[in-house]
């Protein structure tokens, strides 16, 4: 077990230093000079011009030589400074991503894991009937195909324009400010519900269907066979498909983080939510090279602490590796 | 069996914690703050809704910093000595009751009284010599009120005196008079140079301002901002003005689609974006300042800018041709649907004309025609003489110029678009690309460019600032803001030198000056003026009544940066709630 998990970790250690190095490399060999940008910007006169661009580069610690930025970097990284924003400078980029952080998550979590168990549920379902297999085939084909951007602008459109059912933008009413009211809350959930809707819809697709097929595949397998010709009742027998189904499931979890991760930015811009994916859009809009470089340091962290927690999981779940890895017999 | 139960109570209760973790990081999204703050809804016949300025969360609440303060920092919190009404080109005393010359180098500005801060305390002559002094560090960014020649500020009683050591820039101080925002001695005497130049002083509490709002809600927010109104505002005594609205949300501007839709709605009552199409939707209940064509208000000048050190814009005479080429009117109607005007041949803002010298520009201005064009290059010298359609240089090399704008600007890239396909009919090539800001900028400064589209400089006081725009000298390695074409000539920069330490009460040689330099602006054409890029306003008239117009009520409806203290917040002391 300890063995099974150092070696783990080691290969997170090592992704995260390229990762992160990768991170650091992209914004400083971008074409263009950010505080020039800054200065233009600012519309400067060309007299105070200099005097600022000497300020500037300085406190973005550009005034120092590529190696020694690299170590500051990290240096700066582990006592959790990201460094400052240059399009909304002063403004650290730890303070921007942590304001904006909890509403990517809200629609995130619960999306990533109401999607696995649903889909699940439903996949295993309809692998017992040929009705719902019928309906549940083709649907989760269609939802698992549709770019998630895609279906938020749908469903925005159709709920939000035509219908008026739901909002199309925020996170909250604009009457309202963030507080531990009812009031609140539910105007939060209101407006939470068609963005999780497009991040949820999309992802159950793909865990239906892919629940499906594994069970049709488990039922068809040796201990199936010998399990019903022993006489073991039908429940029992879906029950282990089911449980030996879920393994190559969790694996595609660990697998898809990254794509619903993407699925959430994108979608926090077609319904201007005030999360990361809007955030990422206006640093890209505005070349914030810091700020992006935060943020995609925040989602590297990010999908590794969720892998190395799917790791676990499947640990947990799949009794083979823990006996394999406890020597046991 | 029991090992299987485990494992799954252990993903049971993963899920429970992970599900009671989302909901507990979304509710405590207000941060740490929110617990104090009124959370009932706002009254909505009391609150006006507005968007276009903010692009990003809304965290700087540093005046200074006016390219990136939070909307209405300065205007509905801190306020200028003066403000300025460009349409009525009148200077508007605001925190002075008056301010003169008293000689030629000496300008002496009276403080009103009566004035107070939003936490009680006095306003006071010596609150302006604080602010102006901290000026003097030398990257604030309006540390160039103290090139204008001034040479140090004194203030005794209510008066404040400004000493210059030379013939003051009289044009440049009086922009500086209207954009300079008087903040309380008694609160930022404890911040830093590097808070005071470069800090976001977001700390609310101590957000003390002479202006009619105070904060509300909303700092760190990516969503919402709101100001409330404050009791005791000085305007409303000495000057009969009340600003209407008793709070005021400032909403971030997201996607075009859903700002248009929520404007149509009701939800936003004025909107300063750009809006594509928005000429379709004026009727009675979406308004613009002009009921019909050009709906907006013009804000500044977008002007090609031909890299004067490469062949062949070297060449006045090419660039001349250039200009007769490009079919702005084209780009008025199908780019812009008519929201903004073909601009004069001077490139000087319709509230400047009275010093546009009309024969100067009926000899030597220019317009769309093409075969104007082809005559000028052909009598230039450049000429098609291998057929393809496109003239060559003098040298017989191939012509073909690239023209820039940032990417993602949309109705600049259709722009370009239009300028490349129009200039092709005189036998000019010229391709569009689009880079990104930041290497355009990069690329602008350093001159590594042919043509580029620009429109830094806004409506105000002086046609100084167009001037200064385009003729600056001496020419840097990198020129991070003005002057992009590098065109050199000396003559024309003394004049606006000239111009500077002109006051603007001798209009007589305010004319006479601005008369010599269009001559030689349309001589020589260091820039092609096109386009006047709207103030960009639509609104909703269901909340609110009493809007600005072209007809009668004549304000800027803007809540942008630096427009709320020229006329914008007078558009909020007009305002009518709809129900009464």
């Amino acid at each position: 077990m300890r063995r099974y998990f150092a070696r783990k970790l080691l290969t997170y250690v090592v992704t995260f230093f390229v990762a992160v190095s990768i991170d650091w490399a992209i914004p400083r060999f971008m074409p263009g000079d950010p505080v020039q940008g800054l200065i233009s910007r600012m519309q400067a006169q060309p007299e105070a011009a200099e005097a600022l661009e000497g300020y500037y580069t300085e406190a973005f610690g550009l005034d120092v030589p590529l190696w020694k930025q690299y170590l500051n970097f990290w240096v700066a990284l582990f006592q959790g400074d990201l460094g400052r924003s240059i399009w909304q400078f002063p403004e650290p980029v730890s303070s921007l991503i942590l304001h904006a952080v909890p509403y990517t998550l809200a629609l995130l979590v619960p999306a990533i894991v109401l999607s696995f168990w649903a889909g699940n549920k439903v996949g295993a379902l309809a692998a017992r009937r040929k009705s719902l297999d019928d309906t549940v085939l083709p649907v989760g084909y269609v939802l698992t195909a549709t770019p998630q951007m895609w279906l938020g602008i749908v469903l925005a459109y159709l709920f939000g324009s035509v219908w008026g059912i739901f909002p199309i933008s925020g996170a909250y009413d604009y009457s309202l400010q963030p507080a531990w009211t009812l009031e609140f809350a539910a105007s939060f959930l209101y407006h939470w519900f068609l963005p999780f809707s497009a991040l949820f819809l999309v992802a159950f697709g793909g865990w239906a269907i892919g629940m499906r097929n594994m069970i049709i595949y488990e039922l068809e397998s040796d201990y199936a066979h010998y399990l019903e010709s022993l006489g073991a009742p039908r429940r029992l027998v879906r029950k282990y498909a089911y449980r030996n189904a879920m393994l190559p499931q969790i694996t595609g979890l660990a697998l898809a983080l990254g794509a619903v991760i993407g699925g959430a930015l994108v979608i926090e811009v077609v319904f201007t939510y005030p999360g990361l994916g809007t955030m990422t859009l206006t640093a890209i809009q505005n070349r914030d090279y810091f700020l992006l470089q935060g943020i995609f340091l925040f989602i590297i962290v990010g999908v590794l602490i969720a892998n190395f927690i799917v790791d676990c999981a499947y640990v947990l779940v799949d009794p083979r590796t823990r006996t394999g890895m406890q020597g046991h017999r | 069996m029991t090992g299987s139960r485990k494992t799954r109570t252990g993903i049971g209760l993963g899920l429970v914690f992970a599900i009671a973790f989302a909901v507990a990081a979304s509710l405590g999204a207000g941060g740490a703050g929110a617990a104090q703050e009124k959370a009932l809804a706002l009254p909505r016949s009391q609150t006006l809704y507005t968007t276009g300025t903010n692009w990003g969360p809304y965290n700087n609440l540093n005046p200074f910093m006016n390219w990136t303060y939070v909307t209405g920092t300065v205007g509905l919190v801190y306020e200028t000595l003066f403000r300025y009404d460009p349409l009525k080109d009148k200077f508007i005393p605001w925190l002075a009751s008056s301010g003169k010359w008293s000689g030629k180098n000496t300008y002496v500005a009276t403080m009103r009284s009566g004035v107070t801060w939003s936490d009680g305390k006095p306003f006071t002559a010596a609150d302006v010599k604080f602010t102006i002094d901290k000026l003097k560090i030398p990257a604030h960014p309006q540390h160039t009120l103290w090139s204008t020649g001034l040479k140090s500020v004194t203030a005794s009683g209510n008066k404040v005196t400004f000493s210059f050591g030379a013939r003051p820039n009289y044009q440049e101080f009086d922009n500086y008079l209207f954009n300079i925002p008087i903040v309380p001695q008694h609160i930022w005497k404890s911040y830093n140079n590097n808070t005071i130049v470069s800090g976001n002083v977001n700390d609310v509490k101590k957000l003390v301002g002479t202006g009619p709002y105070t904060y509300h809600s909303g700092i760190n927010s990516q969503q919402t901002f709101t100001w409330q109104k404050r009791d005791g505002w000085w305007a409303t005594k000495a000057l009969g003005m009340d600003v209407k609205p008793r709070y005021i949300v400032d909403i971030f501007n997201g996607s075009n689609a859903a700002s248009l839709a929520n404007l149509l709605a009701g939800k936003i009552d004025i909107s300063n974006n750009f809006v594509p199409g928005i000429n379709k939707q004026v009727g009675s209940k979406i308004q613009t300042y002009y009921k019909g064509k050009p709906y907006m208000l013009p804000g500044n000048t977008a002007w090609l800018f031909p890299n004067t050190t490469r062949k062949p814009l070297d060449d006045k005479a090419f660039r001349k041709a250039l200009a007769h080429s490009i079919n702005v009117d084209r780009i008025v109607t199908a780019d812009y649907g008519n929201i903004v005007t073909k601009a004069n041949p001077t490139g000087l803002l319709p509230i400047w004309n009275k010093y546009i010298n009309q024969s100067v520009v009926k000899k030597h201005g220019f317009s769309y025609n093409l075969n104007r064009a082809k005559t000028m290059l052909r009598a230039a010298g450049y000429r098609d003489s291998d057929g393809d359609g496109f003239v060559e240089n003098k040298d017989g090399s191939d012509i073909n110029l690239s023209i820039i704008v940032p990417n993602g600007w949309s109705d600049w890239m259709t722009a370009i678009q239009i300028i490349a396909d129009s200039a092709k009919g005189a036998g000019i090539k010229i391709t569009p690309s689009y880079p990104d800001y930041n290497t355009l900028v990069d690329d602008r400064g350093n001159g590594r460019y042919d043509l580029v589209i620009a429109n830094d400089r806004q409506v105000s006081n002086t046609p100084w600032t167009y001037y200064d725009y385009i003729f600056r000298l001496p020419i840097l390695k990198n020129q991070t803001t003005v002057n992009y074409q590098r065109y050199s000539n000396p003559t024309a920069w003394k004049l606006t030198q000239a111009l500077d330490k002109t006051p603007a009460s001798n209009q007589k040689a305010m004319k006479t000056t601005l008369s010599r330099l269009q001559q030689i602006f349309l001589q020589d054409l260091p820039a092609i003026p096109l386009w006047y890029n709207g103030v960009w306003a639509q609104w909703n008239t269901s909340q609110w009544n009493g809007w600005p117009s072209s007809q009668g009520n004549q304000v800027l409806p803007a809540m942008w940066r630096n427009y709320l203290q020229m006329t914008g917040i007078e558009m909020l002391t007009r305002l009518k709630p709809a129900a009464s």
